[in-house]
């Protein structure tokens, strides 16, 4: 474990099958997640589909918040924040769950948390699909905004990669660490402008936006899918700051704590 | 020419033990002052030792005297106290009576997996997937979840995986105790073929037979320490002599 960044960094994809083997691991994952049932992917779509409904009742018919398209005000936002949730909630135990796979053979850690992360991506995309349908079947036009998303996603993969790093290797000395990450996810969805106006966040309560990484994402997602606008750029260096902030401070915890994880679980 | 397999300098291993386990955030919270009952437990003790490419090495010894904790030291499943170095040159597999594999896959998947995490690419894999499947004798369980098959299926399937992927350092601890006759003897056989293809295999086991069979060299540990390492007929002689007493 004495690889200096740079050269583990070069070396690592270089290994002629570790990207084919990310994805089939990514593929199966999926596939274990979705396909166990006889409705399959509609689980994917199920999930959001019934929320939204939900809130859909609660803040536009009874609370009647004054949000145009609100059912795909909703959806994006939901569906980065369930991303999020996924990436993080589901591998907080990852390193117990997989640990077949490093003990037992060479596989460097870094690889089953990417596998994992790519399968919830596989979701996402999936959802993002359903969303832009949905988007031009409400009068949302695609526009060259679009791209910009690239940005915005790799700001909440990376944000995601850290928090599931951090969290899993936190789990290796605090076994409750799942609880206390429950009552962070149950605020954290409340502090981020999901069910709500972004602006009317924002100007209420502007620090949260800085300190809740989530909610810059949300906002520019918004901004270039929905409203077809630029991203707060401002906002979005922030947000990849802090994300990367904390990858390197999971990466830090995968170093050190990670390869007594036999040992520990 | 003789490469290293594997080199190890001033292994030790600490275990600490808490009576009262403490491993929750609120324990630690509370319980961070009171670290009375922590008591530390060595289970290898300075061991340094150089295994050579090709080589078929045994580990022998009582219950309790360290022997799979060298074995997951060697893997890299357990890191060495501070101090101690260990040099693996090459992809190494760990095979043991708790098998590396995931209960929640189908044999199928677990084959892809495992042999990529061998080293195979997904084309060598396919090729590959029905000489494995059969020398596992499991050709009606393929995509069967691992949960449903019993222990000696688990382990014939990891044994298959194992010996036609290849890593280059195989560690076998124990992995006779498990099937029938029939495939032991299969497996013995493809043993004695693959040492020709100069892997290295460090084997833990209590059958003195298979030892003085297979390795020329042992180590016999003792309460974690090393009592002799040399020649594998000679180690077994004074295990015998210890065990006599």
């Amino acid at each position: 474990m004495s690889n200096l960044l740079p050269n583990f960094f070069t070396s690592w994809f270089y290994e002629s099958n570790r990207a084919e083997r990310i994805w089939m691991m990514a593929k199966i994952e999926f596939k274990l997640r979705y396909y166990e049932n006889k409705l399959g992917l509609m689980w994917a779509l199920i999930k959001p589909v019934s929320q939204i409904l939900m809130y859909y009742v609660v803040f536009q018919v009874l609370m009647n918040q004054q949000v145009e398209n609100y059912v795909i005000y909703l959806f994006a936002g939901l569906l980065l924040w369930m991303f999020f949730t996924e990436c993080t909630s589901g591998t907080v135990k990852i390193l117990q769950t997989k640990k077949y796979l490093y003990e037992y053979t060479n596989m460097h850690k870094l690889e089953i948390y990417i596998a994992s992360i790519l399968s919830s991506v596989i979701g996402l995309v999936f959802n993002l699909m359903i969303f832009l349908i949905g988007a031009w079947v409400s009068g949302i036009y695609p526009s060259f905004h679009y791209v910009f998303f690239i940005f915005i996603f790799i700001n909440l993969f990376v944000l995601s990669f850290g928090v599931s790093l951090i969290l899993s290797n936190l789990f290796l000395l605090f076994k409750d660490i799942m609880q206390i990450w429950n009552i962070v996810v149950g605020f954290g969805f409340f502090l981020s402008p999901i069910l709500y106006r972004g602006d009317l966040f924002s100007e209420k309560l502007r620090f949260l936006d800085y300190l809740n990484p989530i909610s810059g994402i949300i906002n520019n997602a918004r901004n270039v899918l929905m409203f077809q606008a630029n991203p707060d750029w401002q906002m979005l260096l922030f947000d990849i700051g802090y994300a990367s902030l904390i990858l390197i401070i999971g990466l830090m915890l995968l170093k050190r704590i990670s390869p007594r994880a036999s040992e520990l679980l | 020419m003789s490469e290293k397999a594997l080199i190890l300098k001033n292994v030790s291993k600490t275990f600490y033990i808490n009576d009262k386990k403490v491993d929750t955030f609120k324990e630690r919270l509370f319980n961070s002052m009171s670290n009375r009952n922590s008591r530390s437990f060595k289970a290898v003790e300075n061991i340094s030792l150089e295994i050579e490419r090709g080589e078929n090495f045994g580990v022998i010894g009582r219950n309790g005297s360290g022997k799979s904790t060298l074995v997951k030291l060697m893997s890299g499943a357990f890191v060495p106290d501070m101090g101690g170095e260990i040099q693996k040159n090459g992809t190494s597999m760990l095979l043991n009576l708790g098998v590396g594999m995931s209960h929640e896959l189908t044999a199928r998947q677990n084959v892809y997996v495992s042999g990529s995490a061998l080293g195979l690419k997904i084309k060598e894999i396919e090729q590959l997937f029905d000489k494995i499947i059969e020398f596992a004798e499991l050709e009606d369980f393929v995509d069967s979840k691992v949960k449903y098959f019993s222990s000696g299926m688990i382990q014939r399937l990891s044994f298959a995986i194992a010996t036609n992927a290849g890593a280059d350092i195989m560690f076998l601890d124990e992995v006779f105790a498990v099937g029938d006759a029939k495939f032991k003897k299969k497996a013995i056989d493809v043993m004695e073929k693959s040492w020709i293809d100069g892997r290295t295999i460090i084997m833990v086991s209590h059958s003195l037979t298979n030892i003085s069979k297979y390795c020329k060299r042992a180590v016999y540990l003792k309460k974690g320490k090393v009592a002799y390492l040399g020649d594998a007929k000679e180690a077994i002689k004074l295990y015998n002599e210890d065990n006599a007493n």
